[in-house]
């Protein structure tokens, strides 16, 4: 079966290791492979002897994002119901792994987007590498960053999640650590000795497959441009606490006129050419996951992500998808058009149930135990 | 810790050199036979929506609150912490009183700096009203302190200046106090007055030659007492003063000093002097001002409802002093409606905590070698918090009504906001009070820790019983209002209009004689007892006042004689206008869940209102049997609330990181490697 071969699984002793393996689609996560890794961890939950899992990619990647194409397929034909079934299934993996009572080791050895971060970031451990490249791209492709994006983003420090979930901004593996999104930076060249070590363990205590990592994590200084640094943070934070997308593009550009650098002109030309629509529901949708735990944040993005394709308000999704997975003129036209024609209350409908729509229902999490999901917060 | 960390480090690197599997810990061994902490979402679920019952309950500007949140949780000035893997801000009250004080003024810095208080001043309309309650409401669930030193700035110095002063006072001061250029306070109260302004002794004379004010303390029970913000931080203040001219006192007026330059040091001819540690609000650096003979240019008189020309002629749009006198009190209503929404902001955090500890805490067991009962299984648990629940969602309806009705003030409304404002102030208030002590004691030993918040909150808010106006003074202010409706109204044989008094106008309401448990908690059954008791309490008072005036007594020492139908008079109006704002809010929304907890809530709060109230029997309305079974009532109710109340305080919408160690993981936030 193609779901098999898509996820590979090695057994070693009490880990199991899960190699995403699409590596012409840069292990893009479709429906089969949602479903296939879903049913793994779920079995490896109740098995005693599997102590660890370990999550990988197969080739450059470690996961470049959802299988957005045959959705976006769905939707131009009307069925946007079978998109939000894989959404459905995949935020529940999400939530799986966020209240995953054993520890569960990504090794980002590559790219990382989307939902790639989904599969990883709520585990308990995450490794960068040199080779790392995160990022939340969603508000270019007229979607927002969802998969509990706004559970994680929110808990960095300051207001780094905004800047991160709003403009889709390129992190190293220094950056994912130095914020929190890595736990730990391991060069790729130690992984396979770093896997062989993981595989002894026989234990799913958290602090011993932290001393094992530890040993092999190397120091990373941040690159000389990095956004990490004190005084592009204090920009960060001083611009993207605003209340609104406005006020923050607005911050930006009065911190531009001071002082302009690369930096910050990136940064307003990314916002600018993101959909409107999207940096709206996608700021408010960070700001309330900052007070919502991680099933709540997931429950709301399935009826953000509803709305989104159902395209009542906007079919921005679409749009994005056709300018730069398809067409790939990277020249959307968004709908609406400017910020200032994004309503406040056309902003509320998104996190609105979706209504008059037969048999719909809010994602149902069962409740788990283990709701240590908090945890990882106070890491972040 | 450290030492344990290492020892196990070492363990682990020995195990793996020796490839063998490490040894369990015999820590986590121990937790295993231990008590568990098991979080109440995992055993309760949610009857209704909790999302739509938050936006009922908070009324106005969601997200606004939702991002002021945000803005404290993501900065380290507002003492995050993490307990049992959580999140949490909240101040460290064991600072000393200046370091509190100080780290209050970033806090507000930081504020200022993103945006919070834009427009606070300078944009007006409901709107932007309402915004600034909503963050202003904030500022107080994360610390008494940071809300009341932001509120003398804007609302007392700040409004002062907008509603007392004119166009040129307007000109110089909002947008420079917008931006803290300058820093306000609220300099009325002192030693000698407090309530019974009209009786200060600060006096201020005018000088025509130079076209001064002078403004002296005449005696020392003339300081300035209480000043927020005079202690520390304060560049300026508004003062109460009698103002005399020639000779005359004309009463008294509002006028603008400045008592610190720019870097701090306290001007010439002010003496500032602290007014020390308190029982909570350690955050506000409230002061004593002395003015010793105080010269200030003639511009600084606060001149909307008077003026003293500059030849030293006193002008008024307004000549008798009474009416003078309340022309300048009315804005000041704003005090009240921010003070009594607050106090149940506070009652929510408290019964957020108590009542998620009482889901996850047990004690005693009923059964041999049964397992310990959950505190909120107990009926007496249940009795002594649900009803407290009840309460504080109508006044949270209460609430959002007074300050709905502040918003949209007409010169018309301004005597029903002052009356509405007293007693819902006094009410809430006190509601607070009892909550918070009931939500202490209901948590036991933990609720004495100040982390855990609901008893730190008590000294936090206890002055909210006496600030803005003495909760007994306000209640004569009410009790005093209705009889000068009905008075008024029956000398002109006019219906009454106004007060929520209309139903005076019909026949007085029957009650049945039997209350089935239907009749009980309909809505219409509940109205007629609330109404009977305030028209025969009103009836009652008036004819006390009027037998004693017969017997020669003054009208204001008849009041005074009759306190009790007095306060009792107060209580059942303000009751019965809460009643009223559930009632309505209840009618607003569709059939549906969200409405069918509403309606149990609603009854719990007529019930326990009328089962605490001794007048209900001492004047006959209900009788023994009536009392008995209204008192049976309540305990049923409590059960049905029982297994709403997770969702019933989920819906306060107040983020975890507002509430305290002992409203999640209490276990693993008292755990040995968290010490």
């Amino acid at each position: 079966m193609a779901s098999q071969s898509q996820v590979l699984v090695e057994v070693k002793s009490s880990v199991r290791i899960l190699t995403l393996n699409r590596p012409k689609q840069l292990n893009a996560l479709c429906f089969n492979m949602i479903s296939r890794l879903l049913q793994l961890f779920l079995a490896y939950e109740k098995d005693p002897s599997v102590k660890l899992v370990i999550l990988k990619g197969q080739g450059r990647a470690f996961c470049a994002g959802g299988d957005v194409p045959p959705v976006v397929n769905n939707i131009v034909q009307g069925k946007w119901r079978l998109g939000a079934d894989f959404f459905r299934d995949q935020y529940t993996l999400n939530y799986v792994m966020a209240t995953y009572s054993k520890p569960q080791v990504s090794i980002l050895n590559g790219i990382v987007m989307g939902a790639g971060a989904g599969v990883s970031i709520h585990g308990r451990f995450r490794i960068a590498t040199e080779n790392t490249v995160f990022a939340m791209p969603e508000t270019a492709l007229g979607l927002f960053p969802d998969v509990g994006a706004s559970y994680f983003l929110s808990r960095l420090p300051g207001f780094f999640g905004e800047y991160v979930g709003l403009t889709g901004a390129r992190l190293d593996g220094a950056e994912m650590l130095a914020c929190g999104l890595a736990t730990h930076f391991v060069l790729s060249s130690s992984l396979d000795a770093l896997e062989a070590d993981l595989c002894k363990v026989g234990s799913s205590d958290p602090s011993f497959v932290s001393t094992i990592i530890d040993a092999y994590t190397q120091h990373q200084y941040l690159k000389q441009k990095s956004a990490y640094y004190r005084q592009v943070l204090d920009v960060i934070d001083r611009c993207f606490s605003r209340r609104t997308v406005e006020e923050i593009i607005s911050a930006l550009e009065r911190e531009a006129t001071q002082e302009p650098d690369d930096w910050i002109l990136t940064t307003i030309r990314a916002l600018k050419k993101s959909s409107p629509s999207s940096l709206k529901i996608s700021l408010r949708s960070i700001r309330e996951g900052r007070l919502q735990g991680v099933g709540q944040c997931l429950i709301r993005e399935y009826r953000m992500v509803c709305h989104v394709m159902k395209g009542d308000l906007s079919k921005d999704l679409v749009e994005g998808c056709r300018a730069i997975l398809i067409d790939k003129d990277r020249n959307p036209k968004w709908e609406p058009k400017r910020l200032d024609d994004m309503k406040d209350n056309m902003v509320d409908q998104y996190f609105e149930r979706v209504e008059e729509e037969e048999r719909w229902e809010d994602l149902k999490l069962s409740p788990r135990n283990n709701l240590r999901a908090s945890k990882i917060a106070s890491k972040l | 810790m450290s030492d344990n960390r290492a020892l196990r480090r070492a363990h682990v690197l020995a195990n793996h050199i020796l490839q063998s599997t490490p040894p369990s810990s015999n820590l986590s061994l121990t937790r295993e036979v231990c008590l568990q902490y098991s979080p109440p979402e995992l055993n309760e679920s949610y009857g209704f929506d909790v999302k739509e019952m938050r936006k009922l309950l908070d009324g106005h500007n969601v997200v606004d609150r939702d991002w002021i949140y945000g803005l404290m949780m993501q900065s380290n000035l507002f003492n995050r912490k993490e307990r049992g893997g959580k999140i949490f801000v909240s101040p460290d009250y064991n600072q000393t009183m200046e370091q509190q004080r100080e780290i209050t003024m970033k806090r507000i810095w930081y504020l200022l700096e993103n945006g919070v208080f834009k427009g606070w001043l300078t944009e007006t309309g409901p709107e932007a009203e309402l915004r600034k309650l909503a963050l202003l409401e904030v500022c107080g669930i994360y610390d008494h302190s940071v809300s009341i030193k932001v509120g003398v700035h804007f609302f007392l110095w700040g409004n002062a200046v907008k509603f007392f002063g004119t166009k040129r006072h307007h000109e110089k001061w909002l947008k420079n106090t917008e931006d803290y250029l300058v820093k306000g306070c609220f300099a009325m109260t002192e030693l000698g007055h407090g309530s019974n302004v009209r009786g200060i002794e600060t006096v201020t004379t005018y000088d025509p030659t130079t076209e001064e004010f002078v403004i002296n303390t005449p005696c020392e029970s003339a300081q300035k007492y209480w000043i927020g913000g005079a202690a520390n931080h304060a560049t300026h203040t508004i003062v109460f003063s009698q103002l005399h001219i020639n000779g005359t006192n004309q009463g008294v007026h509002a006028f603008i000093a400045q008592i610190r330059d720019q870097d701090g040091n306290i001007c010439p001819n002010i003496r500032i002097a602290d007014c020390g540690h308190k029982i909570g609000l350690n955050g506000v650096d409230n002061g004593r001002i002395w003015f010793d003979n105080l010269r200030i240019p003639r511009e600084n008189l606060l001149n909307a409802v008077a003026d003293v020309s500059s030849d030293g002629k006193y002008v008024s749009s307004i000549k008798d002093p009474d009416q003078r006198f309340g022309a300048f009190m009315a804005p000041l209503t704003s005090g009240r409606v921010t003070i009594a929404s607050s106090a149940i902001y506070s009652a929510k955090v408290g019964l957020a905590i108590a009542i998620r500890y009482s889901l996850s805490r047990r004690a005693f067991s009923v059964t041999a070698n049964g397992p310990e009962v959950l505190l909120l299984d107990y009926p007496s648990h249940q009795r002594r918090l649900l009803p407290l629940l009840a309460k504080t969602y109508a006044m949270s309806f209460a609430a959002n009504e007074l300050k709905m009705i502040y918003v949209k003030r007409t010169p018309e409304t301004n005597k029903a906001i002052h009356v509405v404002s007293s007693g819902f102030k006094a009410v809430l208030t006190w509601h607070n009070m009892h909550t918070l002590q009931e939500c202490r004691e209901a948590v036991g030993g933990q609720g004495v820790k100040t982390e855990n918040l609901v008893g730190q909150l008590k000294g936090e808010f206890d002055v909210q019983t006496t600030f803005e106006g003495d909760n007994n003074v306000l209640m004569q202010q009410v009790s005093k209002a209705l009889f000068a409706e009905y008075v008024s109204c029956k000398k002109r044989n006019k219906p009454f209009k106004g007060l929520g008094l209309e139903h005076m106008n019909s026949p007085r309401p029957v009650l049945p004689t039997q209350l089935t448990s239907s009749t009980l908690r309909c809505s219409q059954f509940q109205t007629n007892v609330f109404c009977l008791r305030e028209r025969d309490l009103l009836e009652r008072f008036t004819s006390e006042v009027a037998q004693l005036q017969g017997r020669g007594e003054s009208r204001e020492f008849s009041f005074l004689l009759s306190h009790q139908l007095a306060e009792d008079l107060g209580k059942a109006f303000t009751e019965k206008a809460i009643l009223q704002t559930i009632l309505d809010a209840e009618a607003k929304i569709p059939a549906g869940s969200v409405k069918d907890v509403l309606g149990l809530v609603r009854s719990m709060y007529a019930l326990i209102s009328l089962e605490e109230d001794p007048s209900l029997l001492r004047y006959g309305y209900l009788s023994q049997d009536n009392v008995g079974d209204v008192r049976r009532e309540v305990s049923k109710l409590c059960g049905e609330l029982r297994p709403h109340a997770l969702a019933l305080v989920t819906s306060f919408g107040i983020p975890d990181a507002f509430l305290s160690p002992i409203a999640f993981n209490w276990v693993e936030a008292n755990a040995w490697s968290s010490v």
